[in-house]
């Protein structure tokens, strides 16, 4: 267990917790897959130190990209149904989603 | 040096969250990214960090600031006045309960490392050659979803009412 990693988990757990700060708090919607782009980060940072420390650089990495590459389909898939709720809502504001609420 | 590319990326994460602009908030990311790329090419993980560089520091932003210019309309979405007041405390917590726990919680976790054998090629093609089948099933179901979502709504049978 060496200072490094523990130093950079550190990192992580503050990424991940203010990604999870913008999902709770934030009303924007774009705010909130902002949020999910931080905690991406934080699980990206863990995969590499983890891998750099353990001696398991490689795998870690094709991880890593395995990670970015669902996180861009994620992203483009979120982006363009919060298009198509703006054109409908005329907002970006999640509280008006309330459609299915009943 | 280490230590400094963490706190500009911890910082510019914090700005991203906290900024109420939204392309201000985008760009932050994108320079959270750069961070974090740098971060990767000084533990050697060059892949990863070209991939950062690239895909989330370029193509995501670019992604982000599209969808912006796309829906920016006149109404200000009112974000709660009292993140001046809660986020410097949510954070000074969390940074609290990290120094105080993290140590012994990475502590407990067992060495259970093995020596990696072969290239990064031979990783990704070879022994996670599924990853890599699941990954073009990914980008081809974000694919459809997009354009699904995107395609004209007059060629809907029922006339064009369907919205």
């Amino acid at each position: 267990m060496n200072n490094f990693w523990i130093l950079n988990m550190g990192a992580v757990a503050l990424l991940i917790g203010i990604g999870i700060y913008g999902l709770l708090t934030m009303k924007n919607m774009v705010k909130l897959l902002i949020g999910i782009e931080i905690i991406a980060k934080g699980v990206t940072l863990a995969l590499i130190v983890t891998g750099a420390t353990k001696g398991n650089l490689m795998l870690a990495q094709s991880l890593v990209i395995s990670v970015i590459v669902i996180d861009v389909a994620v992203l483009a898939t979120a982006l363009a149904i919060i298009i198509r709720i703006n054109r409908h809502t005329k907002s970006l504001d999640v509280r008006k989603l309330t459609k299915l609420k009943g | 040096m280490h230590l400094m590319l963490l706190i500009g990326l911890v910082i510019f994460c914090a700005l991203a969250i906290l900024v109420r602009d939204l392309l201000k908030a985008a760009i932050s990311l994108a320079a959270a990214s750069i961070f974090l790329a740098i971060v990767f090419f000084r533990m050697n993980a060059v892949y990863a960090g070209v991939f950062e560089l690239s895909v989330v520091a370029g193509l995501i932003t670019v992604l982000f600031i599209t969808a912006i210019a796309l829906t920016r309309s006149d109404e200000h979405v009112p974000e709660s006045s009292y993140h001046k007041f809660i986020f410097p405390l949510f954070f000074l917590g969390l940074l609290l309960i990290d120094i105080l726990v993290m140590k012994s919680l990475l502590g407990r976790i067992p060495a259970i490392s093995s020596p990696e054998a072969g290239t990064f090629g031979e990783i990704m093609w070879k022994e996670r050659s599924l990853d890599l089948i699941g990954q073009i099933g990914a980008i081809f179901a974000g694919v459809l979803a997009v354009l699904a979502l995107f395609r004209s709504s007059d060629k809907s049978p029922q006339g064009g009412k369907h919205e």
